[in-house]
């Protein structure tokens, strides 16, 4: 089954890509449309009836090269199952909804045929990515992971067109490179130090490498804090992490349901998605989870505050997910893998949605991105309205406190808060003032976009462009202010619908087994149940594992004799999706301090994981983010409904600030300073100089000059005489038998 | 010399007794009207021999006291032969009928041309082995000249014949010396005597005789003939030209240097390298002046040549394996190529400049796709056949230490890909002037498109050919 | 006494005239031809001497094989001349070159 999953997208992209001209674009569309939803519904039926146990299915025999052997297998365990659901039903909402969306697109001229190219496209990265989520190896996920590079570099571009469209396809692929030479570098240090490239094999190599020192670079490195980092800075390029995330707001570029799917759902969550799968070494690498948690903190920030300013309604929401990826990454970096990918199923549900319920209000004015234009939207587009509400609610996190009764991103947004708490201070007040942050800017939104008087004939003038480096998103395509906005069809609504359901009950069905009782954590992801009176003083090296409960986890062992024997892993992969090791004594005791001491007595388990510990944190922290999103609220009612006014004032008088944020801390200027100059430089040195003058030089010497001029001599050899070509015969036997003489026969 | 023996010489004395009495039947009834049913027959008759020999042959028998020999090698040279032999005869029916040149002659000495090459790959001894090549050598001056009327197909057959005669002197010249110094004709006995030691009268022997041998493959320097030849007949000729007796007196050369200087291979290695590296280098920069396609055809089968060659110079079992196996895919090859060859004209004339192929493939796309995927496998351009012949013999080269060769060659070949790709420029994005019409025939238009299939879909195993080329190799280098 | 020798240089000789005669003659194809059958009688002398002097028949079949082919190859190459003596009015070797580069 989890073979349908995989292949229907692929044969729908080969269908739809190859094939449209035979049977036509409207059936292209409709193949893989369906062959995705066919996917989705059994993605969801594998997640519904998922027993917990890992599964490998063997698909072929893959690569064979010394050491070096894998197969082509899907793994199947629960945090496969939750990317499934993610990406299949996501990809097959977009692809539903991109009926609608694509239908008039004014990029292209009369008669020119896209949208087969396009569903093709869509399909082929929905492929790569469950390829991606599905390995079993490094290898198998780099190729998807540099599939759904592709996908997305044509995705990005496919306006192409448009000069701006290609450039920011380039700038994605090109930032990308570099996180994927950390990832590469990574993989290659797992193969060199585990001697194999599966998932098993290095899982159970980890708490060996943990003990391993490695040289690179400069210096000495813990092997498995090394690999970690290395691993990261892929996770960092896929996933726009501070330093490699000036590619994704470019990206919006490309079509939205394209920002949809890849570039807010599914795709820059692999990053995510690499870190929680490889958690099992992640454990035993306790600095390059610090590393994860302080940068995905800043970015979370950093975003953030980028987000308060930006006018282009895509660029916001794109500012918002890479804060909320920043969240994810601070999950995983402080060890509740569970609430990581709790935060990323959610998000999935309510990001897309945003983007889409963006899509249909770009849709309804006519291509029309600049939020300084909308206003008033409310009446004429009430359905996208509704739905783009709920999504706010969802991503400011609005629920009632202490409960777990509220929409998606209260549940996992304050988990992920409360964990953080207990794993970083740091990271958990950078986090909280994001998430006031996260409120102002998504209610900015709202009420920019639907509430207030229309802005649609007012032009361009009335709000300060200088120095604002504006993109200039279809302005010139349209006169606008000439059409009515209207309600988007039925076939985009659907989808906003279906992630509506999502984004308001997919926290508190699923609460429980993300962030519940340890137990039914542990049950849910197929992990051994940690023995909480002997774990307190475990040592790291051996997961003290009791079935106490009898419970049959019959997860693969890794079948590491073959490796053992060589003396390079040794132990047995950990069972299950994830590793969550308890705490150390030393880690113990600085969790102690943090908890509430009353709850911790009270406690039925006492904190000696994470995840029991971020349930007993105080409940000032845990209303904390709460009280953060009511600020952001009301700053932003104050700001665009109350005093439409105040926002202009106080961007004049903190120009500085403003312009600062405006132009995204200046990374892309910094940028180019630092890298593209100097590249450019370099490149047109060694064009001019080196290839221009050597390489062309000596290649072009021989080519024009040499070859011809032998061209020439054949052809005058070749006289046409019969005297001449016997004259040449017998050269040729004189040479031949002189050199015969003088030295073959001598001897 | 028993029944036995004549048994085993069958598919030859088939084919004569079928070449005089075809002559007989055709001189005494309708002449030429009978040429469309002889070349269909001939043809046939090449295919029935080509399966039954490469279907019932078995083991390894030296007959007629050691004069003939049916080994492995030979059956592989064989069924290559007479197999590429009947692929040229019908592609050129259609042709030779519009250009009234469809003489009955023409199938006949086709026939009593592959008799002889038979009988070369066949020879265990330097009679045998002179008469094969005249037999084939006399067959094929006549081919050449067969467009009677026509000053150019008359200065070929002309050239062709003293050149030819020149190099059948030096070749015979080599072996009396051979003769005197070893005192025997016979293979065995020669190899016998180089094993107790080479007199210098056998090394000059086997210098001549390599020199007359490499006239017939067209290796440099003794390739002048070629172009002209090539250019000068009509193109069926040069067709069958290009291919089956290519193979033959590569056989024949790797027969030669192995069955009866099989002791001595550091010898005629580097006579063979010499000749491999100047062909290829050769062909590769002496074809990129060429304005006309079978003149540039005939470059291509000199630089060709010499990659075959660099597998036979280095005189281990793999070597000749790549060379049989560079034969095979060398022929399929030119049988693709020259069906289009074939089919070039204009006003209904034919025709072979270069420069009428431009535009070509707005006109005729698949054709043009199918000469783009050749001319790629004959550049030797990595995912076509042709690229993997290339490389076994490279790897044959590497593998026995003459890496040198092996660098030469890779060199020679990016040359060379230029003119090969230069015609693909002409058909894709040259400037359109005077354009050709390419009118084929189906059995043309099917070879075209089937050899094109092959070069593309021969990657996954070569068709099985490794198998049987490892045999005959086997067989030949002991 | 007439030594082996003594043949192999009268043959070499003989040979060496019949290719110096297909390259320095550019007159008359004819003498080409005569050039010709001049190197097979130079190899047949060989052959003899060897066949002679080794005792061995061999090498006198194999003359009388050479004697037949050579016939028949005058026979061709004559007619091939004539062939293309009526295209051309000429049989100067010298003319033999419409095709060439």
């Amino acid at each position: 089954m989890a073979t349908i999953i995989l292949f229907a997208p692929l044969i729908g992209a080969i269908i739809c890509g190859f094939g449209w001209r035979l049977i036509g674009e409207r059936a292209g569309q409709v193949i893989t449309t369906s062959l995705v939803f066919l996917a989705a519904a059994l993605s969801w039926w594998i997640f519904l009836t998922f027993d917990g146990t890992t599964q490998q299915i063997v698909l072929m025999r893959w690569i064979e090269s010394g050491t070096m052997g894998s197969e082509w297998a899907i793994r199947l365990d629960r945090l496969t199952a939750i990317m499934l659901v993610v990406v299949t039903s996501v990809s097959a909402l977009v692809h539903l909804y991109s009926f609608g969306y694509m239908a008039h697109d004014d990029n292209w001229r009369e008669g020119e045929h896209y949208k087969a190219r396009f569903f093709a496209y869509l399909s082929f990265f929905t492929f790569s990515m469950l390829m991606l989520v599905t390995s079993d190896n490094l290898v198998q996920m780099f190729f998807g992971w540099e599939g759904v590079g592709v996908a997305s570099y044509l995705l990005i571009g496919f306006y192409y067109r448009k000069a701006s469209a290609n450039a920011a396809a380039m700038k994605a692929f090109i930032v990308n490179r570099v996180g994927d030479f950390g990832f590469a570098l990574g993989i290659f240090a797992l193969f060199y130090l585990t001697d194999s490239i599966r998932f098993d094999d290095v899982f159970a190599a980890a708490p060996a490498l943990a003990e391993t020192n490695l040289t690179f670079l400069w210096g000495e490195w813990n092997a498995a804090n090394l690999v970690g980092v290395l691993l990261f800075i892929g996770a960092m390029g896929k996933s726009a992490q501070l330093f490699l995330h000036t590619w994704l707001p470019d990206a919006m570029e490309g079509p939205t349901p394209v920002s949809a799917l890849i570039h807010a759902a599914t795709m820059v969550t692999a990053g995510v998605f690499l870190v929680c799968r490889m958690s099992p070494l992640y454990e035993y690498a306790p600095q390059a989870l610090a590393f994860i948690t302080v940068l995905g903190a800043c970015t979370a920030f950093v975003a953030a505050t980028i987000g308060l300013v930006q006018n282009d309604i895509k660029r916001v929401i794109a500012y918002s997910t890479m804060s909320q990826l920043g969240y994810m990454f601070v999950a995983a970096g402080v060890g509740v893998y569970p609430v990581a990918m709790f935060h990323l199923f959610t998000h999935a549900f309510f990001k897309a949605m945003l983007f889409l319920g963006a899509g249909s209000v770009i849709h309804a004015t006519h291509h029309e991105q600049d939020m300084r234009n909308y206003g008033g939207l409310r009446k004429q587009i009430p359905l996208t309205f509704w739905a783009m509400l709920i999504g706010t609610l969802a991503i400011t996190g609005v629920g009632i406190p202490l409960t777990h009764y509220g929409f998606a991103g209260f549940l996992s947004k304050d988990a992920v808060i409360e964990s953080a708490w207990v794993g970083s201070g740091f990271a958990f007040w950078l986090l909280v003032v994001a998430a006031c942050f996260t409120s102002f800017y998504s209610w900015r939104l709202m009420f920019m976009t639907f509430f207030g008087e229309s802005r649609a004939h007012g032009g361009h003038g009335h709000d300060d462009h200088n120095g604002a480096v504006h993109d200039a998103h279809g302005h010139d395509d349209h006169g606008h202010g000439h059409h009515e906005p209207h309600e988007s069809p039925m076939v985009m609504l659907i989808p906003l619908g279906v992630l509506a359901l999502g984004a308001v009950f997919s926290g508190m069905i699923w609460y429980k087994v993300f962030f519940g009782e340890e137990t039914a954590v542990r049950d849910w992801f197929g992990m051994e149940q940690v023995a909480h009176g002997e774990a307190h003083g475990a040592d790291h090296g051996a997961v003290a594992a009791v079935n106490s409960e009898g419970e049959t986890v019959t997860a693969e062992a890794a079948p590491a004799e073959g490796h053992a024997a060589e003396g390079h892993a040794t132990g047995v992969a950990p069972k299950g999706a994830l590793l969550m090791l308890p705490f150390t004594p030393e880690e113990q005791a600085v969790v102690d301090t943090r908890l509430d001491a009353a709850k911790v007595a009270k406690a039925e388990h006492p904190p000696t994981t994470i995840i029991n510990a971020a349930h007993l944190v105080p409940t000032w922290v845990k209303v904390a983010p709460f009280i953060a999103m009511l600020i952001g609220f009301a700053v932003a009612w104050l700001f665009y409904i109350k005093d439409p006014s105040l926002p202009r004032r106080l961007a004049q008088q903190q120009r500085p600030l403003y312009l600062f944020l405006l132009n995204k801390w200046y990374f892309d200027e910094l940028y180019d300073v630092i890298f593209v100059r100097p590249a450019r430089w370099l490149g047109g040195f060694l064009w001019k100089r080196g290839d221009g003058a050597v390489i062309d030089g000596s290649i072009n010497g021989v080519a024009m000059g040499i070859v011809p001029m032998l061209t020439r001599l054949a052809g005058r050899a070749q006289s046409g005489y019969l005297f001449h070509y016997a004259f040449a015969m017998v050269l040729g036997i004189v040479a031949l038998v002189t050199w015969m003489t003088l030295f073959g026969g001598a001897k | 010399m028993t029944s036995a023996d004549f048994r085993i010489l069958l598919p030859e004395i088939l084919l004569s007794g079928y070449a005089m009495a075809a002559l007989m039947a055709a001189v005494y009834t309708t002449r030429d009207k009978l040429a469309a049913t002889l070349v269909w027959a001939t043809a046939g008759l090449f295919v029935a021999l080509a399966l039954y020999i490469g279907a019932a042959g078995v083991g390894e028998r030296t007959v007629f006291n050691g004069l003939f020999v049916d080994d492995p090698f030979a059956r592989f040279a064989k069924v290559t032969i007479l197999l590429s032999a009947a692929a040229v005869l019908v592609m050129s029916q259609d042709y030779m009928y519009r250009r009234d040149l469809l003489r009955f002659e023409y199938p006949i000495l086709v026939t009593l041309a592959v008799v002889g090459m038979m009988v070369m790959v066949s020879s265990a001894d330097l009679i045998t082995l002179y008469m094969g090549l005249e037999l084939q050598s006399l067959s094929l001056y006549v081919v050449a000249s067969i467009r009677r009327d026509s000053a150019k197909s008359s200065e070929a057959g002309l050239k062709y014949f003293v050149l030819g005669a020149l190099s059948s002197g030096l070749l015979l010249y080599g072996a009396s010396l051979v003769y005197g110094y070893a005192g025997t004709t016979q293979f065995a006995g020669i190899l016998t005597t180089v094993q107790a030691g080479v007199p210098l009268g056998l090394l000059f022997g086997l210098v001549f005789m390599l020199a007359g041998l490499a006239f017939k493959v067209s290796a440099a320097p003794f390739h002048m003939w070629t172009p002209d030849v090539y250019e000068g007949s009509p193109t069926p000729v040069t067709a069958f030209f290009a291919t089956a007796p290519k193979v033959a007196a590569m056989a024949l050369i790797a027969r030669l240097v192995q069955d009866a200087f099989g002791g001595i291979p550091g010898q005629w290695g580097q006579v063979l390298a010499a000749l491999a590296v100047a062909s290829m280098f050769l062909g590769a920069v002496a074809a990129i002046g060429q304005r006309d396609i079978k003149r540039l055809m005939a470059y291509s089968s000199i630089a060709h040549m010499g990659y075959a060659l660099i597998g036979l110079c280095v005189g281990t079992a793999y070597g000749v394996q790549a060379t049989m196996i560079y034969m095979a895919i060398y022929v399929t090859m030119n049988v693709g190529t020259f069906a289009f060859i074939l089919s070039m004209e204009r006003d209904g004339r034919p025709v072979s400049d270069i420069a009428g192929l431009n535009q070509f493939a707005r006109k005729e796309p698949l054709k043009a796709l199918a000469m783009l995927v050749l001319l790629f496998s004959l550049a030797g351009v990595p995912p076509m056949v042709g690229f993997f012949g290339k490389f076994y013999v490279l790897k044959a080269a590497v593998d026995a230490g003459w890496v040198w060769l092996a660098v030469a060659g890779a060199v020679a070949s990016v040359i060379g890909a230029f003119y090969y790709l230069r015609l693909v420029y002409f058909m894709y994005f040259g400037a359109e002037q005077d354009p050709v019409d390419s009118r084929m025939a189906p059995v043309q238009w099917g070879m075209l498109v089937a050899v094109a299939a092959i070069m593309l879909l021969g990657i996954v195993n070569l068709f099985g050919i490794e198998g049987p080329a490892a045999l005959a190799a086997q067989a030949l280098v002991r | 006494m007439v030594g082996l020798e003594h043949y192999l240089t009268v043959a070499a000789a003989l040979f060496v005239i019949g290719i110096f005669g297909i390259f320095l003659n550019r007159k008359n194809v004819i003498v080409i031809l005569m050039s010709i059958e001049l190197m097979l009688l130079a190899v047949n002398i060989n052959l003899v001497a060897f066949s002679s002097f080794s005792g061995d028949l061999v090498g006198q079949v194999f003359t009388m094989f050479v004697l037949t082919v050579a016939a028949a190859e005058a026979a061709i190459g004559l007619a091939i001349l004539v062939v293309f003596f009526r295209n051309r009015g000429t049989i100067e070797v010298e003319d033999v070159n419409v095709m060439k580069g």
